[in-house]
């Protein structure tokens, strides 16, 4: 592994990630990650917009992450977050594990997201906050529309089957 | 009673709700892990504010550089709250502060606007400044 860092490091590099999280994540690790990126993206002089839609994909995700994720360390949630820069785009890429039986739920909510229209994500965004939280949710339930909603394009997301009991989730968001 | 005065961390604004002034400040940025642990008390205060005030002018200013979605579904529970209390007879105006070049913090402020229609809701540019 020692000798393999700079190899793993340089594989990022060609993908065109930046910066890359793999393990437990907590509260206190996104705020400094968020604010470590929000330096680096205002650095390269991206709009104050860009730079924000950056840093709250990374928030959003982290905290699906914390709270869903299937993979746990005592009370940490295990995930990876990795935030890079391809074809004059910032990309946030994440991923946890799931439960089986939570993969078609999620399926069909994110496909729903990807057919809509920014304006369309707009009001679906309104209305979904008006009416409260789903009852599987354990925050507001909008951080998938918040996401689709800040992207320049569709989310893209991936479900792999890694036993009988789980799957890997993975998604990405281009901002 | 007393003014609520909660100081800033990394993920949740101040606070200086100042009941002698009548101006009400959230400020800062908002993505706690448990939004409710940390509005809870923000909520209690103001409903005993509203329910002691009579016809003086109260100003909110908001001015969140960032928050998360769910501090969003929050703040429009809190600008309902605010509505209401207008709607009640309340003389309450809310500045929604943005930065120039934030266009998702205009394009909440501006939702914002169209859903309450008691409270007068000023969008308010903030000017920058730049050293």
């Amino acid at each position: 592994m020692l000798t393999d860092l700079y190899e793993f490091k340089k594989d990022l590099g060609k993908r065109g990630v930046f910066f890359c999280l793999s393990g437990p994540i907590s509260q206190n690790l996104v705020a400094e990650i968020g604010s470590t990126l929000e330096q680096k993206i205002s650095l390269e002089e991206a709009s104050k917009s860009t730079v924000l839609r950056v840093f709250s994909t990374v928030v959003e995700n982290a905290q699906n992450i914390m709270r869903y994720s299937d993979e746990k360390d005592e009370k940490l949630s295990l995930g990876i977050i990795a935030v890079g820069h391809e074809s004059s785009h910032y990309f946030v890429l994440c991923g946890n594990m799931v439960e089986n039986d939570k993969v078609e739920i999620l399926r069909k909510k994110l496909s729903k997201l990807q057919t809509m229209n920014r304006n369309e994500l707009k009001e679906y965004y309104r209305k979904q906050r008006r009416q409260g939280p789903p009852e599987d949710s354990r925050g507001a339930g909008l951080g998938f529309i918040d996401m689709a909603k800040k992207a320049s394009k569709p989310i893209e997301f991936d479900f792999k089957k890694i036993d009988e009991n789980f799957s890997f989730f993975s998604m990405k968001t281009v901002i | 009673m007393d003014n609520l005065i909660i100081e800033a961390t990394k993920y949740t604004p101040e606070v200086f709700f100042d009941c002698e002034n009548h101006v009400l400040d959230l400020k800062g940025k908002s993505y706690p892990e448990n939004t409710s642990v940390f509005y809870s008390p923000v909520f209690e205060w103001l409903e005993e504010y509203l329910k002691q005030a009579s016809d003086e002018k109260i100003t909110v200013n908001m001015e969140l550089v960032y928050f998360n979605s769910s501090s969003s579904k929050i703040l429009m529970d809190f600008c309902d709250v605010l509505d209401a209390a207008a709607d009640d007879g309340k003389n309450i105006t809310v500045n929604w502060v943005y930065e120039e070049d934030d266009e998702d913090a205009l394009e909440f402020g501006e939702e914002f606007q169209e859903d309450l229609e008691s409270v007068t809701f000023n969008l308010v540019q903030k000017v920058l400044d730049d050293f």
